[in-house]
């Protein structure tokens, strides 16, 4: 059975016009925005394209070691990240790796707050909570075009096309983290007369660290799992590498820089999870 | 509670039945025709326009096969499965030229079940180039907009105006938006870099994307700012704005072989079919062969879909109406009142 076609929404025509109008009132504020995102994404891109290679791998397989307690763990890092060298995708690597971690950065000064208020508001939790659902299943193409017409193209857009899909985990990481407190330590947090912000930051944050740390490791991943899509709007880095190869059907070439972003994706992957689950800090 | 979980059960299985059913009528003995739809709008609409064609007119079913360049054309030389393409009707061969050459070679080889054959233009002359918004050039007195480089005429102009075209990303560079990854016109323009000598003075953008390259030209010029680019035509893009065509050295083919120092040469875009469809739809094949339209149809029908909001079905009837004259000359009179008769 067909649907009447007199019933009509259009809310195509409604969203584009909002976005003439953001883009009419707003272009000069989104400008300045762009640009001090820019700079801070070229001064992290600069910080890690300086770092010399062997000072990377091995402070990476030291930490890895650290963290995990198994020093063939640490020397299994060390050795991934001197494999994505040595398939001379090691510059490329690293602008990958900045803007995962300039996304991962401004994901958590913008998750963890959120996640904070959530926990201590049950009707922002249930406003927030169909939100983050969208965030995390829209298809990433559809916020990608108007990144790009907010912020032109190349990393800024990227970046907030990554911050979209991987704040999410962090957010709803933190407000399950403070909800599981256990009541008792609260009660009896109240009962020598704490304040709600040293109840927050002496309690609930240091009880809730384990399960936010988990939130961050997921961001982390799915953050890095946009670098492909983000090389769509101009993000230079492993993600384009990809990109070029399956439209030049170089299989070669694709799998070289796609299996270095599994090995930093496993690197990343242990050495978060490792401080996540790690007690001893 | 318990009739109500029956009933439900009961119009499932209703459903599902009638689903299988519908799937279960034995397919037409007629070979499907699928086309390689890309993903810019002139090839959709040839697509609709050839496929609505074939499908009323001549009784093969059609289908539309999305993707990439590189994988839809790869796709079509190994035909393998029911989603293969076996039609291109837009070649750009230029982006694809290894490729081509290899499948081309194939198509001849009987030995292979890989491979196509070539039935011709669609049509000739289509352009591409290096574009800036002609306000830059000529200004825009309606938008308000002041020339912001009126001795910007050719290439050879562009490392004096470098400043104008600012890469915010490394503010002592311009940017040039290169064209998609892959597409062999990203290494013809990297080359015309080395050649005219303005590979210091900007960078390349590799947009990622077409619909990222054509929303940077777009807001862009939205936003009345500079913008500095390839292109090419036809696409719905460069017929809505205003754009202006750089200057470069005519075309000539010794320079193109050795510097690619001059002008993109006129693309001819030929319809390509898989090796296989003249044996299995030979009345389909002997129509695309006489298919041709012009460079000004394909601006014409671009054009129509973007004043109206059409899409590309609409933009194919639209075609059908306004061009009768042409297209009843691919097919038999017979044909034709068929196709007339199934037109909206």
């Amino acid at each position: 059975m067909q649907f009447p076609e007199a019933i009509d929404i259009p809310l195509d025509v409604w969203v584009d016009a909002a976005m003439d109008w953001v883009l009419a009132t707003f272009s000069g504020f989104f400008d300045l925005l762009g640009q001090i995102i820019l700079y801070f994404m070229i001064y992290i891109e600069k910080f890690f394209l300086w770092i010399p290679w062997p000072v990377l791998v091995i402070g990476v397989g030291l930490f890895a070691w650290r963290v995990t307690g198994r020093w063939w763990s640490g020397f299994l890092m060390g050795a991934m990240l001197f494999f994505i060298g040595a398939l001379g995708l090691w510059k490329l690597g690293m602008m990958t790796l900045s803007l995962v971690v300039a996304s991962v950065l401004i994901s958590l000064l913008i998750g963890i707050p959120f996640g904070i208020a959530m926990a201590s508001s049950n009707r922002f939790e249930a406003v927030l909570k169909p939100i983050l659902d969208g965030m995390q299943t829209m298809p990433s193409f559809v916020y990608l075009i108007p990144a790009l017409m907010l912020f032109g193209l190349g990393k800024v857009p990227a970046l907030f096309a990554t911050i979209i899909y991987a704040v999410p985990p962090v957010i709803r990481l933190t407000n399950v983290g403070i909800r599981e407190v256990s009541p008792s330590v609260i009660e009896a947090a109240h009962a020598f007369g704490s304040s709600y912000w040293q109840i927050l930051f002496k309690a609930q944050l240091p009880l809730a660290r384990p399960t936010i740390m988990v939130g961050i490791n997921q961001t982390t991943m799915m953050a890095l799992s946009m670098v492909v899509v983000s090389s769509m709007i101009g993000a230079k880095g492993l993600g384009l590498e990809v990109l070029l190869a399956i439209n030049r059907i170089e299989v070669g070439r694709g799998f070289e820089a796609g299996l270095c972003i599994v090995f930093m994706a496993i690197v990343i992957d242990r050495i978060t999870f490792a401080l996540a689950t790690n007690k001893k800090h | 509670m318990r009739t109500i979980k029956k009933n439900v059960l009961m119009f499932m299985a209703v459903i599902i039945s009638m689903a299988f059913m519908g799937a279960l009528t034995p397919a037409t003995a007629q070979k499907t025709i699928v086309f390689a739809d890309f993903g810019w709008d002139s090839a959709q609409v040839h697509n609709r326009i050839a496929g609505f064609i074939i499908e009323k007119g001549l009784g093969y079913p059609v289908k539309f096969t999305q993707g990439e360049t590189v994988m839809l054309n790869s796709a079509l030389i190994q035909a393998k499965g029911p989603e293969a393409p076996n039609v291109n009707m837009e070649t750009w061969t230029e982006n694809w030229q290894e490729l081509y050459d290899e499948g081309l070679a194939k198509g001849k080889d009987a030995g292979t079940k890989e491979g196509f054959i070539n039935l011709g233009a669609n049509f000739p002359n289509s352009v591409q180039g290096w574009y800036v918004p002609r306000y830059i050039v000529e200004g825009d007195k309606e938008r308000g907009i002041k020339p912001l480089a009126p001795d910007l005429k050719s290439v050879f102009d562009l490392p004096k105006y470098w400043k104008l075209f600012k890469d915010p990303e490394d503010p002592s560079m311009g940017i040039f938006y290169s064209c998609i990854p892959g597409w062999s016109c990203s290494q013809v323009n990297d080359q015309k870099f080395e050649a005219y000598g303005i590979k210091e003075k900007y960078n390349i953008m590799q947009p990622g994307s077409g619909p990222a390259l054509a929303a940077s030209m777009e807001i862009a010029y939205k936003r009345k700012k500079p913008w500095l680019g390839y292109y090419w035509a036809p696409t719905w893009v460069l017929g809505k704005l205003d754009m202006y065509q750089l200057e470069e050295p005519a075309f000539d083919q010794k320079i193109w072989d050795t510097t690619r120092a001059c002008a993109y040469p006129a693309v001819k875009c030929d319809i390509l079919v898989h090796k296989k469809l003249p044996e299995q739809a030979p009345e389909v094949v002997e129509m695309l062969k006489k298919y041709e339209t012009t460079l000004d149809i394909n601006n014409k029908f671009l054009a129509y879909m973007q004043d109206s909001k059409a899409d590309t079905d609409e933009a194919a009837q639209w075609f059908l109406k306004e061009y009768e004259s042409l297209w009843t000359q691919w097919v038999s009179a017979d044909v034709a009142a068929k196709v007339k008769a199934a037109m909206k």
